[in-house]
């Protein structure tokens, strides 16, 4: 391979240059009005690191998600949960509990190209400001509803609230993830379904929010048409759970969680190693071949438990390996693995590619260069919130990288600024509001 | 700032049970939420979606991808109306998911794990490794709007079908890479990867499980789904920019990276505390309760951060005593380690005695989040998600009844829509090289017997079911 390509590719994506570069959405305004949930966050979060003008719009103490912090530790007035996803984004305050506020939000919503809010289904339009009222005054609206249990259906009315671990649970996301019982008699607090770590639950409502914005905007863009975009991180997630719905009509088999093995592919685990965790994938035939060739084990290749691809990956297979497989891991830390690995692929000693990966810890992660290089950690300067490691855009782009240009802004920061560009509101017009508890 | 009861914003939590103040006090009382609930039943109705136009009509992808991290922004994509040509290699097709199954069970000999990446697709076959292959690839690209990859980095620049050749013949061409660790860096250089890799490189894998366990593997390839989203994320915000200025680009994705963009507060916690971020089972450290709880006949999730909802949990259990005991009164002293340990047995032992639909139910009359963990079974008969369109039916001409997951994004003007399900190998090869490219029979047989171009191999998974006779297919 030409090494030219690489270094084309690194100089047309630098992150390092994205500052200097146009913005894909700078073009758009987007008012951010999610309470008490870090999926809404994230989706604004897509659109501000692309360069769109997201006013966050918090009740006048501020958003509750500004609370959501481990241990409750707080950085100045905001929870770390928050600090994560406020990027880019201007803070004002607006009591939607009240009239005099909700015709304000009116107001805004007229200016703006997108509103994004995540109360339970119908609370924005019993306000008298949802999809319905918002688009007869602005038809090229696109409005994103982000909640569990959707706009529509049998259960979008039952006013439950939206939670990560609530979404995860519909999704079969943790069904299907966790350790299974080893004696049925005696099941371990560890031996159940198991949640994904992050707000897996909320930021896949999130990612999922910002798609539909985007295609909803093509069609506005051909169209000059609005609309009112529904989405729930339970299903979003539900989409990602590899075709075992789709299985279980097939075969009436229905999957479940079986730890750190695989339904369909084997060996593709996690083991533990001299110094940790690994994880190792070898499993069509050719890169069975090459682990075997690394492990020096050919004799597995032998196997009539393992000899071939579709054996391997029948659960009574996969249960079998692992204590082998673990048995030869246990002699090599991740790196001497990894090494071994890298050299027969990269030297060509044979056929198939054999892959294994350090499980780092976030320490860890935070110590490897490449990841500062590749510019998905920054440390970010702030003038109120000083510097902070955040994790940055995720896309290498040679037009329109997303970047991060402040971290956050305190409850209320930016009303004068945003009523006064926006609704033309002077100083003295803002205080009273605020004295009111509007704003 | 506490979330507390007089915060406003939280009437519309009040539930609807005894006890607890029980009326909207907001305008129109009751009356516009049922209007509401019938315009968006009306407005999203799963009938209509056919008659809808899409969002993403008229945009054409090239989909060069293998296995499931490239080939599922083209299903994402394609759910919304874009045009997806999936190229793959004649014969076998994508030597890895046309193989990769639950327990190495096929179907109508079809691989069931190939479906939920593949639906609404074209397939045909090219083999780039020979010029006349190139040839064809770059005449297709020419005619389209994107071009999604996921090869080691740096190959198709080898072929010669890399986005510097490639806009050399559509300059607004925009192209997505997507791979383990990105087309350049100490970690991309000729590495292989797996989805499972970026799980382990992230820290994701580090932050799933349970305290004084091995780390965890998720349940499902995520690094793969997501890092299709956010790939499909990039292509449309690309896509808004052609729009406004005319220019393409390209777009380079690193699936270990999406993945640890999704790690909500790691990063932040790690660089202001110099603490590390463990594994704390199914709890939630930010807020509690919030936690996943064994009941009689499976398990619950069950979730109240604010007072309000705490006061509603508390009512459901019958324990109104726990609301203005000291240890749990305030959200910060629920947080309190000792106290959300003691907090989380209570719910544990009372949820021990209750069923899944007993605790469902009563989230909704005392406004919790509860929910249970729903599996694959309970998904499919879920009156909610099929009347969402979460559970979709496919009469296929190929395959019949296919049930899959639906197109998440619900979209009141554009809804999005499944119209086939996977395909064998080269498939649409006549329907595509002959309606876009105008080739002649004569030019296509000559194709096929250098090896450009050709259709399935007698093979599981590549092949089609028994006894099919051209359905699906105009030529």
């Amino acid at each position: 391979m030409a090494d030219g390509y690489i270094e084309w590719a690194r100089q047309a994506t630098d992150p390092k240059e994205a500052r200097k570069k146009p913005e894909a959405l700078d073009d758009l305004v987007v008012l951010d009005a999610s309470y008490r949930h870090i999926g809404g966050l994230v989706c604004s979060s897509m659109l501000s690191e692309f360069g769109a003008e997201v006013i966050r719009i918090e009740p006048p103490g501020g958003d509750p998600a500004r609370n959501f912090s481990p241990y409750g530790i707080k950085h100045k007035d905001t929870g770390l949960g928050y600090l994560v996803e406020a990027r880019n984004k201007l803070h004002i305050t607006l009591n939607l509990n009240v009239a005099e506020g909700r015709e304000i939000f009116k107001k805004l919503a007229r200016k703006a190209d997108v509103v994004i809010e995540t109360f339970p289904a119908g609370v924005m339009d019993e306000w008298g400001i949802g999809y319905r009222q918002l688009s007869q005054e602005n038809p090229g609206l696109i409005y994103c509803a982000i909640y569990t249990y959707g706009q529509f259906g049998p259960r979008a009315a039952c006013g439950k609230p939206d939670y990560d671990v609530i979404n995860q649970a519909i999704s079969g996301v943790a069904w299907s993830t966790g350790e299974m019982v080893e004696d049925e008699d005696n099941p371990q607090p560890w031996e159940v379904p198991t949640k994904i770590g992050s707000w897996y639950g909320w930021y896949i409502g999130g990612l999922w929010g910002a798609f539909g914005i985007l295609a909803a905007l093509r069609y506005r863009g051909q169209t000059g048409r609005g609309q009112l975009v529904d989405v729930s991180g339970a299903e979003g997630i539900m989409r990602f759970m590899d075709c075992y719905l789709t299985f279980y009509n097939m075969t009436g088999i229905e999957k479940e969680r079986i730890g750190n093995l695989d339904a369909n592919i084997n060996p593709y685990t996690i083991v533990p190693v001299k110094d940790g965790y690994a994880m190792i994938a070898g499993f069509t035939d050719p890169n069975f071949y090459a682990l075997t060739e690394c492990l020096q084990k050919q004799e597995w290749r032998n196997d009539p438990r393992f000899d071939t691809f579709l054996k391997r990956a029948k659960l009574t297979a996969s249960k079998a390996f692992w204590p082998l497989l673990v048995e030869e891991t246990k002699k090599y830390t991740a790196d001497e693995l990894l090494e071994i690995f890298l050299d027969y692929v990269r030297n060509k000693r044979g056929p198939g590619t054999p892959v294994t990966a350090k499980v780092a810890t976030p320490t860890e992660v935070l110590q490897q260069e490449n990841w500062w290089l590749r510019g998905v950690l920054e440390e970010v300067e702030d003038l109120n919130y000083g510097k902070v490691t955040l994790q940055a855009p995720v896309w290498k782009m040679t037009e329109t990288p997303g970047r991060i240009k402040w971290v956050c802004r305190s409850v209320g920061q930016d009303n004068e600024f945003v009523y006064r560009k926006y609704l033309g509101y002077g100083p003295r017009k803002v205080r009273e509001l605020k004295e009111r508890g509007i704003i | 700032m506490t979330g507390g009861r007089d915060e406003p914003f939280v009437e519309w939590r009040r539930g609807r049970a005894p006890g607890l103040r029980v009326k909207l006090r907001i305008a129109g009382e009751g009356k516009g939420l049922s209007d509401y609930f019938r315009w968006t039943a009306e407005t999203f109705a799963m009938d209509k979606v056919f008659e809808k136009p899409e969002a993403l009509h008229g945009i054409r992808i090239l989909d060069m991808t293998n296995v499931i991290l490239g080939p599922v922004v083209g299903d994402y994509l394609g759910e919304y109306g874009a045009e997806v040509f999936r190229v793959e290699l004649p014969g076998r097709g994508d030597p890895t998911m046309r193989v990769v199954t639950p327990f190495g069970i096929f179907w109508k000999n079809a691989c069931p794990g190939f479906f939920p990446q593949n639906r609404n697709k074209y397939f045909i076959t090219i083999d780039v490794r020979k010029p006349e292959g190139v040839d064809l690839f770059k005449q297709l690209a020419r005619r389209c709007d994107v071009v999604v990859e996921n090869f080691i980095a740096g190959t198709m620049d080898e072929w010669g079908i890399g986005y510097r050749q490639l806009r050399e013949v559509k300059p607004d061409i925009i192209m997505l890479s997507l791979n383990g660790f990105g087309q350049w860096g100490p970690f991309s250089i000729g590495r292989p990867s797996w989805d499972l890799a970026a799980q382990a490189a992230s820290g994701h894998a580090a932050i799933t499980g349970f305290p004084g366990r091995p780390p965890g593997k998720a349940g499902l390839y995520l690094g793969d789904y997501t890092g299709g989203l956010l790939g499909a994320i990039a292509v449309l915000a690309a896509l808004h920019y052609r729009e406004r200025t005319g220019k393409g680009q390209y777009i380079d994705y690193a699936q270990a990276e999406g993945l640890i963009r999704t790690m909500d507060w790691t990063w932040v916690y790690q660089g202001l505390t110099g603490r590390e971020r463990g594994r704390y089972g199914n709890r939630d450290i930010s807020f509690c309760p919030s936690d996943i709880f064994r009941c009689q006949d499976g398990f619950v999730a069950i979730a109240a951060a604010d007072d309000e909802e705490f006061r509603g949990l508390c009512l459901a259990m019958g324990r109104p005593d726990l609301i203005e005991d000291e240890r749990f009164r305030t959200a910060e002293a629920r947080l309190k380690e000792e106290h959300a340990l003691e907090l989380l047995q209570i719910i544990r032992d009372w949820a021990a005695t209750k069923t899944r639909e007993e605790i469902d139910a009563l989230g909704e009359l005392y406004r919790f989040g509860s929910a249970p963990v729903m599996g694959f079974k309970d998904q499919n008969y879920d009156p909610h998600l099929r009347a969402r369109g979460m559970v979709w039916e496919i009469d296929d001409p190929v395959y019949g009844r296919v049930v899959e997951v639906g197109p998440v994004v619900k979209m009141s003007e554009t809804p999005g829509r499944l119209r086939w399900s996977a395909r064998p190998v080269g498939f649409d090869n006549e329907y595509v090289f002959v309606k876009m490219l105008g080739l002649r029979p004569s030019e296509l047989k000559a194709l096929e017997e250098k090896g450009v171009i050709g259709k399935w191999a007698p093979l599981l998974g590549s092949m089609p079911p028994d006894g099919w006779r051209g359905e699906g297919t105009i030529f």
